[in-house]
């Protein structure tokens, strides 16, 4: 049974219509990722499945249970956590706040202990930054705040929305190794990257989402080349 | 040295009373993004629900915190009726000035003809008058000027040591992040208006206590609730605490060198600088966050 399942959703705001019949599956091992251009709903898609968005149509399945009329927090509840795009998060709290915040599920908090250390171990930068407020760390920083955050809510399966998005590139290489770092630690990981690279070395399945359906998938275990990737995504 | 102390403790008093009242406009604007409108109205009626259960018998000691919660209950209600159900729309911030400005009209109107124009007074916290130095005080006013800091300091407690606190702050600054940790932004909502009311019952009954009560007594403390937030800024509680002690200050001080006559005319020119100046406030910067 796949961990995640997205059945026939169709979802977008007000008229405008984002998603159109999107089908796609997440295994319980090894990784998502999504790509495709901007614009074309992927951050949608992301939404519609942590609950903040409801589809007009569809539904979702997280570990086999119906989580499609969930709210947010109860989807939070289950253990699907989702770090959203860009690294705005809460500019005005501590990283201490954040690491608080993020244990406040009562699924969490028990754990809450255990997970800073796993957080301080994977970003020992942010150790040394406890006290201070998020707005006055660096971009790379506060991307590390946002996936510890995550992390802090115990999560069953991690959900990234870019998060190298915007990251100067020795930041970035430092953010995907944790990334990597996340998956060996036995979470799975559905990652939306504009990084292809990154994307394959990280995930054993892909989708390419374009115009709001999916395009093209890539099922574990097929090899791509590089080149039918790139036509893919800048047609041909 | 007499002008000076009754400046000094002018200032006190009245900055007391607006501190109440605005950071409780401020914790609704901060953590929901809405002024409300009815928060005047809040005040009055906390001051007549105190006021009916010590005339049913109650000693204040317990009818006041019965007042006090049951203004809460009100303001819980209210965000849930003309509140809740608007989030999301285009225009909520001018939406909810109508429906919280019609909500409190209803109250209003409400209280009228229940208790009547008849003006009422609540028991002071203390009884009794003194001396400070040359100008008498009432031990009331003196209670108002101790406990206010006290409230105060325990609401900043409370927004940045407790786990519901930190909650309430996070949701002022970002609604999507703190569902996505899963915050329950509907009953933290619920809860701002909830304390934002207490707080306007508090400051009622502080005035019930050395002034006359009617059914409009809150639109004064409400407009100068809303100057001190424009003068302060909204965007944490601090500012507003602090601006509401100036204007206190400066309030007193034009009544004493002006005449009371001039107080409100001197008061909006200085609201007018400051929002040629500095509209955002002189305490804070852009943005929203409590504490």
């Amino acid at each position: 049974m796949p961990i995640l399942s997205v059945e026939g959703v169709t979802a977008g705001y007000g008229r405008v219509t984002v998603l159109n019949d999107v089908s796609l599956e997440a295994g319980r091992h090894g990784n998502v990722g999504f790509f495709g251009p901007n614009g074309h709903g992927k951050t949608t898609l992301l939404r519609v499945i942590s609950g903040l968005l409801k589809p007009r149509s569809g539904r979702i399945f997280f570990d086999g249970e119906d989580i499609t009329a969930r709210s947010a927090r109860a989807i939070v509840g289950t253990g699907l956590i989702h770090v959203p795009q860009g690294n705005r998060l809460f500019p005005d709290l501590t990283i201490a706040d954040c690491m608080a915040l993020g244990a406040y599920s009562a699924r969490a908090r028990p754990h809450e202990a255990e997970n800073r250390e796993k957080v301080i171990e994977l970003f020992p930068k942010l150790a040394e930054r406890w006290r201070q407020r998020v707005r006055t760390l660096s971009g790379g920083e506060r991307q590390m705040v946002s996936i510890g955050t995550a992390l802090m809510s115990h999560p069953r399966l991690l959900i990234l929305d870019e998060p190298t998005l915007g990251l100067a590139p020795k930041i970035k290489d430092e953010l995907c190794a944790s990334v990597l770092d996340i998956s060996k630690g036995g979470v799975p990981l559905i990652v939306v990257e504009q990084d292809i690279e990154f994307l394959l070395e990280l995930s054993s399945q892909l989708y390419l989402i374009n115009h709001g359906t999916v395009a093209t998938e890539i099922k574990p275990g097929e090899s791509i080349a590089h080149s039918e990737i790139m036509s893919m995504y800048f047609g041909h | 040295m007499g002008a000076l102390a009754e400046i000094l403790f002018g200032g006190l008093f009245q900055g007391s009373l607006y501190a109440m009242m605005a950071v409780g406009l401020a914790l609704v604007w901060t953590t929901i993004g809405v002024f409300n409108f009815s928060h005047g109205v809040f005040m009055m009626l906390g001051a007549y629900l105190a006021w009916q259960l010590v005339a049913f018998g109650l000693h204040p000691a317990i009818a006041f915190p019965l007042a006090i919660l049951a203004t809460a209950g009100v303001g819980w209600l209210l965000q849930a009726t003309v509140v809740r159900p608007l989030i999301g729309r285009a225009n909520l911030v001018l939406v909810v000035v109508i429906t919280t400005l019609a909500a409190g009209s209803l109250i209003e109107n409400g209280v009228l003809t229940i208790w009547g124009p008849r003006s009422k007074q609540l028991p002071p916290l203390l009884a009794g008058n003194t001396m400070i130095g040359s100008i008498g005080v009432s031990l009331h006013q003196i209670a108002i000027i101790v406990v206010t800091p006290l409230i105060l300091w325990a609401l900043w407690m409370f927004l940045t040591r407790t786990r519901i606190g930190l909650a309430l702050r996070a949701v002022a600054q970002n609604e999507d992040a703190s569902q996505l940790v899963g915050l329950n932004v509907t009953a933290l909502y619920g809860l701002a208006f909830a304390i934002a009311a207490a707080l306007a019952c508090i400051a009622g009954i502080f005035m019930g206590g050395y002034r006359f009560m009617s059914p409009v007594m809150g639109a004064d403390p409400l407009l100068k609730a809303l100057i001190v937030v424009v003068f302060g800024g909204i965007s944490s509680i601090s500012g507003p605490i602090f601006a509401a002690y100036l204007i206190g200050f400066f309030e007193a001080a034009c009544s004493y060198y002006f005449g009371l006559y001039w107080t409100p005319a001197l008061l909006f020119a200085v609201l007018i600088l400051t929002l040629m100046v500095r509209p955002e406030g002189i305490f804070t910067s852009r943005g929203r966050g409590l504490a």
